[in-house]
């Protein structure tokens, strides 16, 4: 699929970090972005757009991270999600590819990284 | 991180006020080291021969180095490889304070070997300076109640904190001594708990013209007035320093720890039992870092 053809969610608490990620998407190619600003309005977004690929935080209000990759991967087992976290342990990183998510990404955000993950998923 | 902390240990002598340490630290971009202030620092010149230059100076127009030579302060070979040499930036720092006429040649002599007696730093540090080095430093500057292990793991957060300034944010700015206080009343205050194997509350207070300028540097973005990215900045560098931070001691020490999003305090007043608060001079204002410490 193009990258400009592609749907894509970002989940996010930080206005900043959605912008970022956002403008690092349309460097891309990628302007088809939605956005949500917790848990649970990523899981809703998710279910009602089902985005080619989902950027999610770990810390974030209402649901964290692994809890929404959790249940969106219920929804949907085919679900591309990589999560985008400051908290990059072992454990983190253990738990969020057990709930279902295809990569982590750990903050502060490099295009390199992000442009070499979002070519080999979409 | 000699260079941050090279104020704190000035101001710390009472030889400048702190009006003169923000005015320097907002020099420290636009100014270049004198060959006469590394001179000072090698030890191939005294503070005196260094201004007798400078006075000659006035008279003949003729470069430091030269003259120098002229006079037997140097040899040739000593003037290239102060000119090659790798400074610490911390001599531009004094040289500035020099400048300003807030401190004389002979008090930075004084002072330089003071600080490089007391830290034990040698050039090399400079080039091959690590974050053990750095430990020691902060070490030396905090003394945070409680084990040894506690007192580690206090170390390595501001280590790490003032790392992440430097790597974020940028160089000039100094860290003042902790204080501690039962309560304190916020400006602009983002604050974020870390729980799990300890819990810890974690903040940075400043006003809103100083949280405009911060942000704009890590967002690498022209903030004009305080908004909601502005605070998302705040808040974006907080959280990140706090994730590394979990990151380093779930490697380092195999301690598990998760954060809480991070928040803005509407309180006016932090009441926290054991509260301490370091205040960050930046040439665009005065940051707080204020964290609780958990004794039990």
């Amino acid at each position: 699929m193009l990258l400009e053809n592609a749907k894509v969610l970002i989940s996010d608490d930080s206005i900043l970090a959605r912008k970022q990620l956002k403008d690092l998407l349309f460097d891309l190619g990628c302007t088809n972005v939605f956005e949500a600003n917790n848990g649970q309005v990523a899981i809703d977004t998710y279910m009602s757009e089902k985005p080619n690929l989902v950027f999610l935080d770990i810390v974030m209000p209402v649901k964290d991270g692994i809890k929404v990759t959790k249940e969106i991967i219920e929804f949907d087992s085919d679900a591309k999600i990589v999560i985008v976290s400051s908290v990059g342990t072992q454990k983190h990183l253990r738990e969020a590819l057990e709930a279902g998510a295809c990569e982590f990404i750990q903050k502060p955000l490099n295009l390199k990284n992000l442009k070499k993950i979002v070519e080999s998923m979409i | 991180m000699y260079t941050q902390f090279f104020g704190n240990f000035i101001l710390n002598k009472g030889v400048i006020t702190p009006e003169q340490l923000i005015d320097a630290i907002s020099y420290q971009k636009a100014t270049h080291l004198k060959l006469g202030t590394l001179a000072i620092h090698y030890g191939y010149m005294t503070a005196s021969e260094v201004e007798s230059i400078h006075i000659m100076q006035t008279h003949v127009d003729k470069r430091f180095g030269e003259l120098a030579i002229e006079q037997g302060y140097l040899t040739p070979e000593q003037v290239n490889e102060l000119l090659t040499s790798q400074k610490p930036n911390y001599l531009l720092f004094g040289q500035i304070l020099i400048d300003r006429k807030y401190i004389t040649n002979a008090q930075f002599e004084e002072l330089l070997a003071e600080y490089q007696a007391q830290f034990k730093i040698q050039d090399i540090d400079f080039i091959h300076a690590t974050q053990d080095k750095y430990s020691d430093l902060i070490t030396s500057f905090y003394n945070f109640p409680g084990t040894e292990e506690q007192k580690e793991k206090f170390v390595n957060y501001l280590n790490l904190f003032f790392s992440n300034l430097l790597r974020f944010i940028g160089e000039d700015f100094t860290p003042l001594h902790a204080a501690a206080f039962p309560e304190y009343p916020i400006n602009f205050c983002v604050s974020q708990d870390i729980t799990g194997s300890f819990s810890a509350t974690t903040a940075l207070d400043m006003n809103h013209a100083t949280a405009i300028a911060f942000a704009s540097r890590y967002a690498d973005e022209s903030f004009e007035e305080f908004d909601e990215y502005v605070s998302a900045s705040i808040e974006d560098f907080l959280n990140l320093h706090n994730g590394l931070f979990t990151v380093n001691m779930s490697n380092d020490f195999d301690i598990e720890l998760s954060l809480n999003p991070p928040e803005i305090k509407q309180e006016r007043i932090l009441t926290y039992p054991s509260m301490y608060f370091i205040p960050i001079i930046f040439p665009f204002g005065t940051m707080n870092l204020i964290f609780t410490i958990e004794l039990t």
